[in-house]
């Protein structure tokens, strides 16, 4: 390269070395949002995140008194959080997603533009993995919230300062879920051309040995992330789901590392491999 | 001429297909058309320049670092895909403010030089419409304006022309003209010879992954010995003047046009017979003078089987 162009250039960028990463990812974070939130998929996923919600409001007006009162609200906001949200809802958004990351950008020829600018391809995974956390923690923490409330405060807000923390606690376990399953589909994307198949074999066939009794539950993410739920639901019926809780702690840290290794293999891959021929 | 941009030995194949093979060439500031026949490599040489693909084997760099793997030659590289695609939600404005920002400008100079770029290639009134309502001109009028709005040393383009107008296709013509004038390295890919020789005579003619042929469009057919050039001209009196070059070694076959003025010779050296050719002419009262197969067409005409 010329002396000139190595040169700081005159708007004041450094054109000798790619845009600093952090503002590479703060530019591609903006550009995948804007595509993100406004799209059909953000609706269908809302309208899953948000069905909790709607329950939530039958139960206070119909089913309360209809259903066995062993059963509180709380306890059925507890099977939403565990069930519903970080074994089935969450996982999905998170394929759904995830795994587009990169596969939209290349089904719609658009991957080339960003490919051509002086970011780091890191910086582009990292950017648009971030929208996709912004987009999905946007979408369900407050879903579960409001399901919190209405649900927990179904039979009056007696006690319920003491369950706050709870409410805390399950939302950064939904937020470990999108961050896990993300970090896994997002590898998953950046390897096969097709990974949505796969993902929900993932999903509904792999994960089902978290309800093994022995060693293999270890082997998936659900196993590990309902170990972070404290509440849990009533024995009665969903004993077997809940079979195996593992430690906390380890819990924690087993998902970290999960997380580390799939995000650090996506971007890895994504930083070497030639998208354009399979565009 | 300066290299900007150097293939040495470099191939590339795609499993058991052989996109270009063993190619060694320089492309210099200036307007280079990269011509050849759908399927010829011209993407895949494209590509490998614009570090979209890395080489198989031997090497491509650009501004004298490797093509592949360097994201900071973007700095100075814009890249027009021959892909009609966009993310079509946005405006022009947009798409073109975004992919600025992606280039490390702040948000006032990313709109200074986005209007900038679409007002370059007409599209700044059009500049608030969304690009999925763009025509198919429009489209790659603003895919031109994202390879140019920063400002870049090196452009390359990947059928900048399919699917524009004639008022339009005019327009970036000349914008490709200027830029290579201004001392920039264009290099435009084509399977449209007017096109090319619209734009430029500088030519890298590919054909089965090779470069069959490269340089002046006009030199490269001075060294065809093999197929004889024609000249025809329009004269007073055309028998005066095949009367005069008639007993040239050089001049092959001469042939008289139906309407009595013009006359057509084809010579196997044209230098010598233009040398030759003044006193004849003037004699003659030449009027009119062309060479049918010295443009783009004849020459690739001649170097690609068909």
């Amino acid at each position: 390269m010329t002396a000139a162009t190595t040169a700081v250039a005159a708007a004041g960028r450094d054109t000798s070395r790619p845009v600093p990463w952090p503002r590479g990812a703060r530019a591609v974070f903006d550009l995948a949002l804007e595509g993100m939130v406004w799209s059909r998929r953000s609706l269908v996923i809302a309208v899953l995140l948000g069905l909790p919600v709607v329950f939530a409001i039958a139960y206070r007006a119909v089913l309360a008194a209809k259903l066995p009162p062993r059963l509180t609200g709380f306890d059925l906001y507890g099977i939403v959080v565990a069930i519903y949200y970080v074994r089935n809802v969450l996982p999905l958004a998170a394929l759904f997603y995830a795994t587009a990351l990169v596969a939209d950008e290349v089904d719609g020829k658009t991957l080339t533009y960003l490919l051509t600018r002086p970011v780091r391809r890191s910086a582009i995974l990292a950017g648009k993995f971030g929208a996709y956390l912004a987009t999905t923690l946007s979408l369900s923490l407050p879903a579960a919230v409001v399901t919190f409330f209405l649900l927990a405060t179904s039979g009056g807000f007696e006690g319920i300062g003491g369950r706050v923390p709870d409410l805390f606690r399950d939302l950064g376990v939904m937020a470990l879920t999108l961050v896990a399953y993300g970090g896994l589909f997002t590898l998953l994307g950046v390897l096969l051309r097709r990974p949505v198949i796969p993902g929900l074999l993932i999903l509904y066939v792999w994960e089902l040995v978290a309800n093994l009794p022995g060693y293999m539950p270890r082997f998936t993410l659900t196993a590990w992330l309902r170990s972070l739920i404290r509440h849990r639901p009533p024995q009665e019926g969903l004993s077997e789901v809940f079979g195996q809780v593992l430690p906390a702690d380890l819990s924690l840290q087993v998902l970290t590392l999960a997380t580390v290794v799939f995000l650090a293999a996506s971007l890895w891959i994504f930083s070497r491999r030639e998208y354009v021929i399979e565009q | 001429m300066t290299a900007v941009l150097e293939y040495v030995r470099a191939s590339r194949w795609y499993g058991p297909v052989i996109a270009l093979n063993d190619v060694t060439t320089t492309v210099g500031p200036g307007v280079t058309g990269l011509l050849g026949p759908n399927g010829a490599g011209k993407s895949t040489f494209l590509k490998l320049a614009a570090g979209l693909l890395a080489p198989s084997q031997g090497e491509v760099r650009l501004l004298g670092r490797p093509a592949w793997g360097t994201p900071e030659l973007y700095h100075h590289v814009g890249v027009c895909p021959e892909t009609d695609a966009f993310w079509e939600g946005m405006t022009g404005l947009q798409f073109v403010t975004a992919l600025l920002r992606l280039t490390g400008y702040d948000d006032a100079e990313c709109r200074r030089r986005a209007e900038q770029a679409l007002e370059t290639v007409a599209l700044l009134e059009a500049q608030d419409r969304k690009v999925g309502g763009y025509s198919k001109g429009m489209r790659q009028r603003v895919k031109m304006a994202q390879a140019l709005a920063h400002d870049p040393q090196v452009l390359l383009l990947d059928e900048p022309l399919s699917g524009m107008d004639p008022v339009n296709r005019r327009r970036v013509v000349d914008l490709v003209k200027r830029l290579g004038r201004e001392g920039r390295t264009v290099l435009v890919s084509s399977h449209i010879l007017h096109e090319v020789e619209a734009m430029t005579r500088r030519v890298l003619l590919i054909h089965n992954g090779r470069i069959l042929a490269e340089g002046d469009v006009r030199e490269i057919r001075d060294l065809m010995d093999e197929h004889p050039h024609t000249v025809s001209l329009r004269a007073r009196d055309p028998r005066a003047l095949a009367r005069a070059v008639v007993g040239a070694p050089h001049v092959l076959s001469l042939t008289f046009g139906a309407d009595g003025e013009w006359l057509t010779l084809q010579t196997a050296k044209p230098d010598e017979f233009y040398g030759h050719l003044h006193e004849a002419a003037l004699a003659a009262g030449v009027m009119e003078m062309y060479s049918p197969d010295e443009d783009l067409e004849s020459v690739f005409r001649y170097l690609v089987p068909r």
